[in-house]
C-alpha cells in the first residue's frame, strides 16, 4: 500500500509543478514588465492569445501567448503597426508569419499606438524564444483604463482554464 | 489572434477520414494529424518545428508517409498506346525498370494529374498518382480507355504502403538494412526495382522523391509496412517527417503541387513542364502515330511560344510577409497586373527569405525580371529567379 501511495503523490506533486512553471505568465526580466520598478498593474488575456501588460501611468504591452507562439511554430516574419495611430478595439494591428501560416493580431483594448518592437524585424523568432518578453508587439497608450476592466478579458488563470477546456 | 488564415492543413474533425497502415505509428510518434485528400495525415511530429523537420531532411534524412497517393498498375498489350494517348511522354524510348514524370492531360491539353510511370516491363506499368487526384484520376482512366479502345488492364493496388526516404543520408540507412547480396549503388534517380530487406521482406525501391534530395519511395505489402518504418527509423539520423516539411521541401526544389502549380486547365508548356513531352512526339508527321489529348494546342505552345501565362520561380529581395497562393503579382509601378502566385512561403534553407512558384504573363517569367507582389495593400519587391531556388542532389550514376 505504501507504493501505491508514494506513485499517487509523485503524480500530484507534478501535476503541482506544472502549474507552478505556467508558461504564459509574462517574464519578468524583460520591458513588458520592468517598465515599471514594480511591474505592471495588470496583466490580461484574450480568448484570441494576446496578452495585455497595463502600467499605472496608462501604458500597455501587447503580445502573444506561449501557447499561440507555440501552435505557430517557427515565427519567420512579423509585419509591424505604425506607430502614431489611433487603434480602436479588435483593429488589425500585426500580423505573424511562420512557414506555413499567416495570423492576424488584433488590438485587445482602445488606444493609440506608441511603438512597435523593432527588434521583431530582424529577430522575429523572439516570438517563439520569449512571447511573453522579448517578443512584446507593441507598445501603447490605453484610452480609458475602464476597458481593462472588460469581462471578455481574462485573468493568467481563467485563460489557462480555457486552453484546458479547448483541449478537451 | 486570427484562427491560423492561409492554412491549407485545417485539424477539424477525424471523422470518416481514411487511415494508412502507419496511423498508429504516427500516434505513437507524436504527430499531429490533419485531414489531408480524405486521410488523416502527419503534419509535425513532436518535438520538431516545421523549420527542424525540414533542414533535418536537408542535412540527414527524412522519412515521410506517403501511402495516400494511389498506386496502380496498366498492363497489356495496349498499354503503351493508350499512355501516348494521355501522356506526352514516349515510353518506347524509356527502359525497364525506369520512370519517368509525366502529365495525364485531357482533351484541351489540361493536366487531370502529375504522375510517376514506371516501365516494369514491355506490356507493364507502374503508375503513382496524388492523393488528392485519385477520384478524379478513377473515372479519367476507365473514360479514356473506353473512348480509345486499346487492349489494357487499369488495376488499383490496394493492399501496398508507400514510404518515402529523403536526405543525403537516405542510401546509407537504407543500405543498412537491405540482404549482404544488395546494393543501392547502381541505382540512378528515375530508377526502380526490387530489393531484399536482411530479414527477407521485399520491398520496391524507386530513387525518386519530392524534396530535391537524393532518396528513394519505396513501396511494400501493408502488412510489412510498420515493421519497415520501424526499421527505418532506428538510427540516430532518421525522423518522420510531416506534410509541412514536405511542402517546404518540394518548394524549394522547384516542384509542382497539384492544385496549385498545376490544373486541368494548365498545359504542360504553360507549367513550364517542356521536358516531359519528348522530342519524338512533337512533330508527328507518320498519320498513324498517336497523338496525346490537346495535341494541336499544346505544340502550338510549344513551336510559336504562344502561352499566354507561364509558371516561374521567384524570390523576395527583402523581408516582408510571405506571399500565398492568389497574391497578385504587378510591375514595379505597382499597376500592371502580371500575375498570380500559386505557392509561397518562407524558405528554411535560403535563411527564411520569401520564396515562391508564380503564373506571369508570357515574357515576364526570365530570370532576373523585377516585379513586385501584393499582400495586404503594401507592395514587396520580388525577382524571378532560375528553378529550382535551392539546388537539387539527385543521385545519377551516369
Amino acid at each position: 500500500m505504501f507504493s501505491v501511495a508514494r506513485t499517487a503523490f509523485q503524480k500530484n506533486s507534478l501535476k503541482l509543478f506544472l502549474r507552478c512553471q505556467s508558461t504564459n505568465a509574462l517574464t519578468k526580466t524583460q520591458l513588458p514588465f520592468t517598465y515599471t520598478a514594480s511591474g505592471p498593474s495588470l496583466i490580461k488575456y484574450t480568448t484570441e492569445h494576446e496578452w495585455i501588460a497595463a502600467h499605472e501611468d496608462g501604458t500597455a504591452f501587447i503580445g502573444i501567448t506561449k501557447y499561440a507562439a507555440d501552435a505557430l511554430g517557427d515565427v519567420t516574419y512579423v509585419e509591424l503597426p505604425e506607430a502614431g495611430s489611433d487603434i480602436a478595439e479588435g483593429d488589425t494591428i500585426s500580423s505573424i508569419e511562420s512557414v506555413k501560416s499567416a495570423s492576424e493580431i488584433y488590438q485587445p483594448i482602445a488606444g493609440s499606438l506608441t511603438e512597435a518592437n523593432q527588434n521583431l524585424e530582424n529577430s522575429p523568432q523572439l516570438i517563439n524564444e520569449d512571447p511573453l518578453g522579448a517578443g512584446w508587439i507593441a507598445k501603447i497608450k490605453i484610452k480609458d483604463a475602464k476597458d481593462l476592466e472588460n469581462p471578455e478579458l481574462l485573468s493568467l488563470e481563467q485563460y489557462e482554464k480555457s486552453l484546458a477546456e479547448d483541449n478537451h | 489572434m486570427s484562427s491560423f488564415i492561409c492554412k491549407r492543413f485545417s485539424s477539424t474533425s477525424s471523422q470518416g477520414l481514411k487511415k494508412t497502415a502507419l496511423f498508429d505509428l504516427h500516434i505513437e510518434l507524436g504527430a499531429t494529424m490533419v485531414p489531408f485528400a480524405g486521410y488523416s495525415m502527419p503534419l509535425l511530429y513532436k518535438g520538431q518545428t516545421h523549420v527542424e523537420s525540414h533542414k533535418w531532411t536537408r542535412t540527414n534524412a527524412g522519412v515521410f508517409d506517403v501511402s495516400h497517393m494511389l498506386q496502380s498498375s496498366l498492363q497489356g498489350e495496349g498499354s503503351l498506346k493508350f499512355l501516348e494517348r494521355i501522356t506526352p511522354t514516349d515510353f518506347s524510348l524509356i527502359k525497364d525498370h525506369n520512370a519517368s514524370l509525366s502529365v495525364f492531360l485531357n482533351e484541351n491539353g489540361g493536366i487531370v494529374d502529375d504522375t510517376m510511370i514506371t516501365k516494369v516491363g514491355a506490356d507493364d506499368f507502374y503508375i503513382v498518382n496524388n492523393a488528392g487526384c485519385a477520384d478524379r484520376v478513377k473515372s479519367f482512366i476507365p473514360e479514356q480507355l473506353s473512348k480509345s479502345g486499346y487492349e489494357c488492364e487499369w488495376k488499383m493496388i490496394p493492399d501496398r504502403s508507400l514510404l518515402a526516404l529523403q536526405g543525403p543520408m537516405s542510401s546509407k540507412i537504407l543500405q543498412n538494412i537491405l540482404a549482404p547480396s544488395q546494393t543501392l549503388n547502381s541505382l540512378s534517380f528515375g530508377q526502380r526495382r526490387l530489393f531484399k530487406l536482411f530479414n527477407g521482406v521485399e520491398i520496391q525501391v524507386a530513387r525518386s522523391g519530392y524534396t530535391g534530395e537524393d532518396g528513394f519511395e519505396i513501396s511494400m505489402l501493408d502488412k510489412d509496412a510498420v515493421d519497415f518504418a520501424k526499421l527505418i527509423l532506428d538510427n540516430e539520423l532518421t525522423k518522420p517527417i510531416g506534410l509541412a516539411a514536405r511542402d517546404s521541401l518540394r518548394l524549394e526544389a522547384g516542384l509542382c503541387l497539384y492544385g496549385n502549380e498545376l490544373t486541368e486547365s494548365i498545359t504542360p508548356v504553360e507549367a513550364a513542364l517542356n521536358w516531359i513531352i519528348s522530342r519524338s512526339r512533337r512533330n508527328l508527321t507518320d498519320p498513324n502515330a498517336i497523338k496525346f489529348n490537346g495535341y494541336e494546342k499544346i505544340i502550338d505552345q510549344l513551336k510559336n511560344k504562344s502561352s499566354k501565362e507561364l509558371r516561374a520561380a521567384f524570390k523576395y529581395t527583402g523581408r516582408g510577409p510571405a506571399a500565398r497562393k492568389g497574391a497578385k503579382v504587378y510591375l514595379p509601378d505597382k499597376q500592371t497586373l502580371i500575375g498570380t502566385v500559386t505557392s509561397g512561403s518562407a524558405s528554411p534553407s535560403l535563411n527564411n527569405i520569401n520564396i515562391g512558384q508564380v503564373y506571369v504573363k508570357n515574357g515576364y517569367h526570365k530570370a532576373g525580371t523585377e516585379l513586385v507582389v501584393e499582400i495586404r495593400g503594401k507592395f514587396y519587391p520580388i525577382t524571378i529567379e532560375k528553378s529550382p531556388l535551392v539546388p537539387t542532389h539527385y543521385y545519377r550514376t551516369s
